[in-house]
């Protein structure tokens, strides 16, 4: 186990003349990542993602819960913890004036790797960044700093590393690129813990996940797990009377759920199935505007557990 | 400890260095003082400009001082909103020697400046007593860990440009009046003179124009250094500790 959390909990205060304001970010996370893994965190903006990985990073102190990261306590030890630890944060750390070289060099002399320029030399190379690593770091592109950054947080070669939001912003060329960077990590050993709020990243690169929601795990697995939880595959059906049709489907299907004028049934072997939904539906002369059979997503997942979709909660935007 | 203090040193002169306009930059508001200001003075007072510089320039260093480290607060705001000083705390570094390494970077940058002020002022004609200007240099050194101790406590306590932007503006202009660094306080009258003594800077501007004129055993040169020195302890400390309350 290269993390074992239980009962992570945070609650910021912030004073204003509106008066005192308290924020309860993380309301007692439990994790347990295992060597090797990918693993992800996976919520909506305002969920504990960030929050939970800079208390797992020494940033934060935890208001309570004890944790023990690459093998050292996180409250008594946070000097252990750093040193094996690599922080890659949103905003990424990269500096504008400096050379990648320059930066990446200078990481690996306050971490004490033996030979800085040689460390810097393979990273570089392996991140595609050696053309690169002599421009000063404001004429480098979104995906070139996203990789930099990475680099920076993996010059001492980390047997752990954290990951908040590394594909955010970045174009689909560029992500692709880096889940393939990321995977690549799982092969030289090295556990990564990354938060995200794109279902298909988590679904993507996982091997196991939770996901939050208002600073709580609401569900955890690998992502093949959490959605045979729901059921294999959604129909999705847009008619007049929701409702009615949800109680003649019922016996059918393991869920259904209503938002507005949208059924989503949710049912095993949707291929099999669907002909008998439609025939059901006849009987009883409900009128269909349109219907869809996809296989069930981490966002079925999210709405099943917390009864909103990812995508509405503005994550997405 | 002290290595790591050395490694950011290293670094970030390197990277002040590599591209010099900023610390030229931060030079120009005393010579512009010295040469369209420095006149005024000696015209007023009915002296040879090369008398006037060797009570005037002293105050030139302490402006040096005082607007450098507006400049340096600004840079931390950056470090902060860029992640890299989140990407630094999360290392085995020294938590002080993050803010220490950039402290005395200040202090070199602003030895530096000093030189090239004093530099121009004796090319205007000035007339100063060697070791009196060696050891205003250092003076300065110290008077800059004091106000780069305030500019980033200020920056890691705000975190926001605009709030520092404020602040600075606020106390920038009545602390350089006070100091005596344009006109000396013994113009002013009974009351300035008394609210004077309790702004730091007026220390090592009275303490620079006994150091120039070359009155060394002057009283006002130990009050200033250990003014500054008590003074640059409490404000490093305080922006140390304001870099452990935003990363843990």
């Amino acid at each position: 186990m290269i993390i074992d959390a239980h009962g992570l909990r945070k609650t910021f205060t912030t004073r204003s003349r509106k008066g005192t304001q308290t924020v309860e970010a993380v309301r007692g996370v439990d994790l347990e990542v295992g060597k090797g893994e990918i693993f992800g965190v996976l919520g909506p903006n305002g969920a504990g993602k960030t929050t939970t990985i800079r208390m797992l990073a020494t940033l934060i102190t935890p208001d309570s819960g004890t944790a023990t990261v690459a093998g050292h306590d996180l409250l008594k030890a946070p000097g252990a913890v750093r040193r094996n630890l690599g922080y890659v944060s949103q905003a990424g750390g990269v500096e504008e004036a400096t050379t990648p070289r320059a930066q990446i060099v200078m990481a690996a002399k306050i971490h004490s790797v033996p030979d800085p320029a040689g460390a810097t030399a393979d990273v570089l190379a392996r991140f595609d960044l050696t053309e690169i690593a002599d421009r000063p770091g404001r004429t480098l592109s979104g995906g070139q700093k996203r990789r930099v950054a990475i680099a920076l947080g993996l010059v001492h070669s980390p047997p752990l590393l954290f990951l908040d939001e590394p594909t955010t912003g970045l174009d689909p060329q560029n992500r692709a690129n880096l889940w393939d960077r990321i995977r690549q990590l799982r092969e030289l050993g090295t556990s990564v813990l990354l938060s995200t709020h794109y279902l298909d990243e988590a679904d993507a690169l996982c091997d196991r996940l939770v996901i939050v929601d208002h600073g709580l795990v609401v569900a955890e697995g690998t992502p093949g797990e959490l959605k045979r939880e729901v059921a294999d595959d959604v129909v999705t059906l847009r008619l007049d009377e929701p409702e009615r049709a949800a109680e003649t489907l019922k016996p059918y299907a393991r869920e259904t759920r209503v938002d507005d004028d949208v059924l989503r049934v949710y049912v095993d072997d949707g291929e099999h199935t669907l002909p008998t939904l439609l025939r059901a539906l006849q009987e009883q002369r409900l009128a269909l505007s349109s219907i869809a059979l996809d296989r069930a997503t981490l966002d079925d997942v999210f709405l099943a557990k917390t009864g909103r979709s990812l995508r509405d909660t503005g994550a997405a935007a | 400890m002290i290595r790591h203090t050395l490694l950011f040193l290293v670094y970030e002169l390197r990277n002040t260095f590599r591209n010099p306009i900023w610390p030229l930059f931060g030079i120009v508001q005393p010579v512009v003082y010295l040469l369209l200001f420095g006149p005024l003075v000696a015209g007023a007072a009915g002296q040879p400009i090369s008398a006037q510089l060797t009570s005037f320039a002293p105050g030139m260093l302490v402006i040096t001082a005082l607007f450098g480290a507006i400049g340096v607060g600004y840079g931390m705001i950056y470090e902060l909103r860029s992640g890299v000083l989140e990407r630094i705390a999360v290392s085995p570094a020294w938590r002080p020697s993050i803010v220490l390494g950039r402290t005395l970077r200040d202090g070199v940058v602003l030895m530096l400046q000093s030189v090239v002020v004093i530099v121009i002022a004796l090319v205007m004609g000035m007339r100063a007593s060697l070791p009196g200007l060696a050891v205003m240099v250092v003076l300065i050194a110290v008077t800059g860990l004091f106000s780069s101790g305030i500019a980033y406590g200020l920056a890691l306590s705000l975190r926001d440009e605009n709030g520092m932007a404020q602040i600075m503006q606020f106390f920038a202009l009545p602390v350089m009046l006070l100091s005596g660094a344009l006109l000396p306080m013994t113009l002013a009258p009974e009351w300035m003179r008394k609210v004077a003594v309790f702004n730091p800077m007026y220390h090592p501007v009275v303490a620079g124009r006994a150091l120039f004129a070359g009155n060394l055993t002057d009283v006002s040169i130990p009050i200033a250094f250990a003014v500054m020195l008590v003074l640059a302890a409490l404000t490093v400390t305080w922006s140390v500790r304001s870099l452990r309350r935003i990363a843990g």
